[in-house]
């Protein structure tokens, strides 16, 4: 007989699933209402001692991953961070943005009508342990021609080769038809001269990009294809171990050239962490600064008074906007791009964005000479002058077809897609938003016919005018498979004071010159541009001497660390719903 | 059973071509490695010399020819290299060569014979969680079914079903580690145990779902089982509950778990490819995720292959171990 099974009486049941309908809804509410609210004050303090002193390990982050630690290869923001660390230049920036000498004695001597410049090396710099060289042993000009040829070289494939075209024989090197670079000379041990072909007034400023730092060849014949995990430089710290796609590490160069400055003996980059995360860890210490942020975190710690010293808020040397292809209809009309540039709510968007952007009508960001906040053809919100271009175009109440715009992925990039298509709507243009991956992007927009219009920007290399306008908007930038120049844009006269402004020697008029070639630009509206991102940075209140470099990213290579750091006594979980349970159950902080 | 083994173990294998051929697809028209790996600014020359060195700018059959290893390359140092007459050779998926990861400049055998350990321990800490967790609670239940027990967990289990891994994961991170403090922020530590505890929260995120599965199963099997007759008989006979519950029900009511514990590899796996990243939990999960952003098809297609191969092989294993565990079940030819 088989057993039966025990029932229970369907009102029961019911009263049963009823309950537990009520259990979760207390759950919710109640983890809603207890909820632990984040702490708004730095959780760790500084010992207290202003005294500058070495010890301790510094850990910074990124959300994506180092590409390479070779100074030739590496090219996107976040080697760069790293290659800083373990490499010097010759030259390099101040706080100001002003050029200035590191492994060069001094700033070169310019002769020739701009076209030599002649660089005596300091004494006594080292690299760091070399294969067959445990101590490292001293740079000389030899080293930097080995460098600057190894960055020439086809077989490097280095994407800064463009930057240092114009060294006398640098192509003929570079396509394999000589044995060293003919503008190159090594005059004696410390002293080497640069030839070019023409006054090159971005050749210092080339000279500073981490593509000129130099390198030892032992490295590269010693380890191969394997270098990149063996990088030895004469920066202020030695690398130790890369672990891909998770942390690099570095110990303090105790043989460093410069006289000696506190710092943390260890650093540590970690890679790859999700920006949440990142600031979890900021917040619980585990973390000694942090940089883009989410748009709550970076309300959270802007509008908490106590985190008001360890903060800063500036623009960054990067220029956001629609670039609109002048080959491709609508966009070969400039009174279609015209329109398209007056009707972007730029304060609109900087609102939508909690003010983490700052308005742009022009090419150059307000830090780069050659910025004119009153250019008179300034790009600016003015949906009168958008209806009128739309008149002028022949489309006085919109377009028939909907344009297509490429963004990149991700949810930012789909969020200034909204703002666009809500502003273009106003003029009568509809908007399909097309995300694609970077790769994609960056192939596609290359070629010529091929993307009408694409959400673009540019991220300063160095601090001149050149570097946006040059690249650009100059039809030099102009290739058929990958074109620089996305837009396509061909304006004879923008040219022409491009190439005059390159070489002219007059800083006052070469900078008239860029002015005029930005308003034309401006007037001309190949890109519609609309924003200049704000970096926000944050870091630990124990963290001394840093502060945001104008030119580098994260460039924490001055700081030192106020240790042993002390637990704040503030209360850390704030007011309000803060006094909560969870607070009194579990001290912040807990096992670890 | 034999025969069985190589039928499925030749299936497995057809699975993982298949797989292996889609992606390669997949990778290829997604965009130029090229132009990812060597940045916005890189030239005509720098993008063509880098599809020469990496074979990319041979036609796609070619390319797939060559990844299988029916094109010959030689390898040189930690690189392959397809272009070199004076040391024919082969190197390739059938020559046990994953081929070379461009973003990390080495043999992508290497780059995951470093993670597939982070992921075999969190997958080996997610399950126990999940049958130390699900199984409990599912004998629980079945004992005490149709009670506020029963029904409280229950309805947590379908709770865990419902909510997805990058829901729960952020929530536990805030929660447990973040403002109780009981667990690390993310990370991997240094040493065993260090792993293990930083393995903890990502483990459990990872086993919710599972173990509200198992916990379901166990409580519908555990009431059937314990409807037998021969549990009747046991309580006749005067044995004592646990031992009738653990020693005669439980062990006939795990039966249908080990086949679920083999089917939950695969979602194991993809459960991984969310919580290591969630967690910055360095293994194959967000080995795989980061060489999808840097476009590195040859990670990309190992990582893929490695986890089809894991979840072919768990499949296997559970098949396998329930033709052992019960007589009854036949397999292949014995079937007929």
């Amino acid at each position: 007989m088989p057993s039966t099974p025990r029932t229970e009486s369907p009102l029961k049941q019911r009263l049963v699933g009823l309950s537990m309908v009520l259990v979760v809804a207390g759950l919710v509410f109640g983890g809603y209402s207890y909820w632990p609210a984040m702490p708004t004050a730095p959780r760790w303090l500084g010992a207290g001692d202003d005294t500058p002193r070495d010890g301790g390990t510094f850990i910074f982050h990124h959300e994506s991953n180092v590409r390479s630690l070779d100074p030739h290869i590496a090219y996107d923001e976040l080697s760069g961070m790293a290659v800083r660390l373990i490499y010097d230049g010759l030259l390099d920036y101040d706080y100001d943005s002003n050029l200035i000498p590191r492994i060069a004695e001094a700033l070169p001597t310019i002769t020739d009508e701009g076209k030599t410049f002649h660089f005596r090396l300091r004494h006594g710099v080292r690299f760091h342990p070399l294969p067959g060289h445990p101590d490292g042993r001293e740079l000389t000009a030899l080293d930097v021609r080995f460098s600057m040829e190894r960055l020439l070289s086809h077989t490097t494939g280095s994407p800064g080769f463009p930057f240092y075209k114009s060294i006398e024989g640098a192509e003929e090197y570079h396509e394999g038809h000589s044995d060293h670079v003919s503008g190159i000379r090594v005059l004696d041990r410390y002293t080497i001269e640069f030839h070019l072909t023409e006054p090159d007034q971005t050749f210092l400023n080339a000279m500073a990009m981490t593509f000129a730092y130099p390198v030892a060849h032992e490295t590269y014949e010693h380890w191969g294809a394997e270098a990149n995990m063996h990088p030895a430089g004469t920066g202020p710290f030695v690398f130790d171990s890369w672990e891909r796609g998770v942390d690099l590490r570095f110990s303090r160069n105790t043989h460093y050239f410069l006289p000696h400055h506190p710092g943390p003996d260890h650093m540590v980059f970690q890679e790859n962490l999700q920006r949440a995360v990142a600031f979890m860890r900021f917040l619980n210490g585990d973390l000694d600064a942090i940089h883009r942020e989410t748009t709550p975190d970076y309300l959270l710690i802007k509008g908490a008074p106590a985190w008001a010293p360890y903060r800063l808020e500036f623009p960054h040397a990067q220029v956001f906007g629609i670039g609109m292809n002048c080959e491709i209809a609508p966009f070969d009309d400039v009174h279609i791009r015209r329109a398209i540039a007056f009707a972007l709510d730029r304060e609109g968007w900087a609102r939508a964005r909690a003010g983490r952007l700052q308005p742009a009508g022009q090419a150059l960001p307000p830090m780069i000479p050659g910025f004119d906040a009153n250019l008179p053809n300034l790009q600016t919100f003015d949906l009168t002058r958008a209806r009128e271009e739309m008149r002028l175009a022949g489309h006085p109440d919109g377009l028939d077809d909907e344009i297509e715009v490429w963004f990149t992925e991700g949810e930012t990039s789909r969020f200034y897609g909204e703002l666009l298509q809500q502003d273009l709507a106003r003029i009568g243009i509809r908007v399909r938003i097309r995300q694609v991956s970077f790769a994609t992007y960056l192939e596609q927009t290359g070629k010529p016919h091929t993307v009408a219009a694409f959400s673009t920007g540019w991220n300063m290399d160095f601090p001149d005018p050149s570097n946006f306008l040059d690249i650009l908007f100059n039809s030099r930038s102009i290739h058929p498979d990958h074109s620089e120049n996305r837009s396509f844009y061909r304006n004879p006269e923008v040219d022409r004071l491009l190439d005059t402004a390159r070489s002219e020697t007059d800083h006052t008029r070469r900078i008239a010159l860029y002015r005029q070639a930005n308003d034309i630009v401006s007037h001309d509206a190949p890109w519609a541009f609309a924003y200049y991102p704000m970096s926000f940075e944050a870091w630990q209140p124990y963290v001394k001497n840093y502060r945001p470099h104008p030119i580098w990213s994260e460039d924490y290579r001055d700081v030192w660390l106020d240790l042993p750091r002390r637990h704040a006594e503030r209360p850390l979980f704030g007011t309000g719903h803060a006094r909560n349970v969870a607070a009194t159950l579990f001290p912040f902080g807990g096992l670890r | 059973m034999i025969q069985f083994i190589i039928k499925r173990l030749g299936w497995a294998l057809f699975v993982v071509a298949v797989v292996a051929a889609l992606v390669f697809l997949l990778m290829n028209w997604v965009g130029d490695p090229a132009v990812t790996t060597l940045g916005p600014n890189a030239g005509p020359q720098q993008i063509a010399d880098f599809q020469r060195k990496n074979g990319l700018d041979r036609p796609l059959p070619v390319q797939f020819a060559a990844y299988l290893g029916l094109v010959p390359c030689v390898r040189q140092g930690s690189r392959a290299y397809l272009e070199n007459p004076e040391h024919p050779g082969y190197c390739g998926l059938l020559q046990g060569d994953l081929g070379d990861s461009f973003a990390h400049n080495e043999p992508v055998a290497n780059v995951i014979a470093h993670r597939l350990p982070r992921t075999l321990l969190l997958g080996v800490l997610a399950i126990f969680f999940e049958l130390f967790l699900g199984v409990t609670v599912g004998i629980v239940a079945a004992v005490r079914r149709n009670t506020w027990f029963d029904t409280g967990f229950m309805a947590t289990a379908f709770l865990g079903i419902s909510l997805p891994t990058y829901v729960t994961g952020p929530i536990f991170l805030l929660l447990f580690a973040f403002f109780f403090g009981w667990f690390p922020v993310g990370g991997y530590g240094e040493g065993f145990w260090d792993h293990v505890y930083h393995g903890i929260l990502p483990a459990f995120t990872l086993a919710i779902v599972g173990a509200a599965t198992y916990a379901r199963i166990t409580r519908s099997e555990m009431i059937e089982t314990l409807r037998s007759d021969y549990i009747r008989t046991a309580k006749a006979k005067g044995l004592g509950p646990t031992s009738i519950v653990l020693k005669h029900g439980l062990r006939n009511a795990l039966l249908p778990l080990v086949t679920l514990l083999g089917l939950d590899l695969s979602l194991l796996v993809a459960g991984a490819i969310i919580t290591e990243n969630i967690f910055a939990w360095p293994g194959m999960g967000a080995l795989a995720i980061q060489s999808i952003v840097n476009l590195d098809s040859p990670t990309v297609m190992g990582v893929v292959l490695v986890f089809s191969a894991m979840v072919q092989v768990g499949n296997l294993l559970a098949d396998v171990a329930v033709a052992f565990l019960d007589p009854r079940v036949r397999l292949g030819n014995e079937a007929s």
